[in-house]
């Protein structure tokens, strides 16, 4: 089973757990309706899309309402920390929530006690407190986009904006930040660092460059980093190694933003229309996964 | 004889608010109890001491809204800073990548987008703190020089990044209608 936790910003909206479901640019769980746009909903609106493709189960998603105050936020901690080793998830994904350093090194204990660990993905603020705490190389993998790279390069930097200028600065030079942040033991087992050029880096090695097609203006587009994030969890838990996933979702999402003819005005929930057709054109030919229901 | 044992609540917050007597210290701790943020005073090491003996540790994401609230309460502080790498500032350079009807500009880790001509701001992409997602929804379709200031409506460090992205499109916005 698929987890991804992470808030949602709707004011006061409790802590909602279930399988998530979508209809037209909306997500709804336990009678919750959630924008697919920039941040967890984007996210899982991908993983949701590649899941409904594979014909696997729909992702479980933990999720709250919070507008930067904090308070879902800590109920999703508090419910992870309690819950994690029951609920047994085979890849948890964590995502938008306020970092917090005590908290997260509490879900890590509580990740240590469970049976069997969960194949653990951060991305966004989740990632920013796992570095933060010092606990970058508990993860399994974590996709930050070339800036969130020099945080993680930035051996005392416990927010991308407290980055040193130096080290910001170099974002040109991929390969040394890459190697800055393995060095400092910031960084996950995989990183996929999300960019003009996307890097899959497995244990400070680069093992994987996707360029093609290079489609610039998704940049500027919001939730186009969190849907690669979305799709590497849904194949990860549909059985393929993280580093595979990962070239798939980076081909992947630069193709749906070409098919989609995007703009920097176009919103990321029309990337994400295409991803079925991506995966209908595409995968077998990227992955040689070419049958449904989970990979042999 | 048996003594129950309270559960200590563990807190590491990554940043001092820094004082330069002890009553503000204890006021600002007070305040920002009352509006749940998880603060502690603590001793500030010798290279970050401005005059008093007492800091209050926050959670370096809140900055933004902890100043805001300080500012509020009159609260008198001299200044924030990280613990780590307390030499360390905040990014001020922002990056503009022009796309021929649209301009984006990156501060840190986040991006503002916005229309030549009309000035409208079409997309904001970036971040992981849980105001952020608010902060796309408050500005899209928003000219540049209308919209709220994410310095005014958010809490985290995010959303002052993308309040110093939203600054330098106000400035080019004015500047030439457009890059």
């Amino acid at each position: 089973m698929m987890l991804i936790a992470g808030t949602v910003p709707i004011k006061d909206m409790p802590l909602t757990y279930g399988k998530v479901s979508s209809v037209g640019d909306y997500l709804f769980v336990g009678g919750q309706r959630i924008p697919c746009t920039q941040g967890t909903g984007a996210m899982v609106s991908a993983a949701l899309a590649t899941t409904a493709y594979l014909k696997l189960e729909p992702p479980q998603v933990l999720l709250a309402g919070d507008i930067g105050q904090g308070k879902g936020s800590r109920e999703i901690y508090e419910y992870l920390i309690e819950n994690v080793a029951e609920l047994a998830p085979q890849v948890l994904a964590l995502h938008y929530w306020l970092p917090d350093m005590a908290q997260t090194r509490r879900l890590c204990a509580a990740i240590e006690k469970c049976a069997r660990r969960p194949v653990l993905i951060a991305d966004a603020a989740s990632m920013y407190s796992a570095k933060a705490a010092g606990l970058a190389p508990f993860f399994d993998v974590f996709t930050p986009d070339a800036a969130e790279m020099a945080f993680l390069a930035d051996p005392d930097a416990t927010h991308p904006a407290y980055v040193r200028f130096m080290i910001y600065n170099d974002m040109e030079h991929m390969p040394e930040l890459i190697k800055a942040a393995y060095q400092h033991k910031n960084a996950a087992r995989l990183i996929v660092v999300k960019g003009a050029v996307d890097y899959v880096v497995k244990d400070g090695e680069i093992v994987a460059t996707v360029t093609e097609p290079d489609v610039p203006m998704m940049e500027p587009i919001g939730g186009t980093g969190d849907t690669i994030t979305g799709i590497i969890s849904a194949f990860v838990s549909a059985g393929l190694e993280p580093h595979e996933a990962a070239v798939i979702a980076a081909r992947a999402n630069r193709m749906a933003g070409k098919m989609a003819e995007v703009t920097p005005a176009t919103r990321v929930s029309r990337v994400i229309a295409r991803f079925p057709e991506v995966f209908k054109k595409y995968l077998c030919e990227w992955s040689g996964v070419c049958t449904t229901g989970g990979v042999e | 004889m048996a003594f129950l044992k309270r559960k200590k609540e563990s807190f590491e917050g990554g940043g001092l608010v820094l004082f330069d007597a002890v009553q503000p210290a204890m006021k600002a701790e007070k305040v920002l109890k009352q509006a749940d943020y998880k603060v502690r005073l603590v001793a500030p090491p010798p290279e970050l001491r401005k005059g008093c003996d007492l800091a209050v540790e926050i959670n370096l994401v809140e900055q933004p809204g902890i100043e805001r609230l300080l500012k509020q309460s009159a609260v008198a502080y001299v200044e924030i800073r990280p613990l780590k790498g307390s030499d360390a500032g905040i990014l001020e350079i922002v990056r503009v990548t022009d796309f021929g009807d649209w301009v984006m500009v990156k501060a840190a880790n986040m991006k503002l987008t916005y229309e030549k001509e009309s000035g409208k701001i079409v997309n904001t992409s970036g971040g992981g703190c849980p105001d952020i997602p608010v902060m796309h929804a408050e500005l899209l379709d928003k000219r540049v020089d209308e919209a709220p200031r994410p310095r005014d409506i958010g809490y985290t460090l995010c959303s002052l990044m993308l309040d110093r992205a939203l600054e330098e499109c106000q400035s080019l916005w004015k500047g030439g209608k457009g890059a």
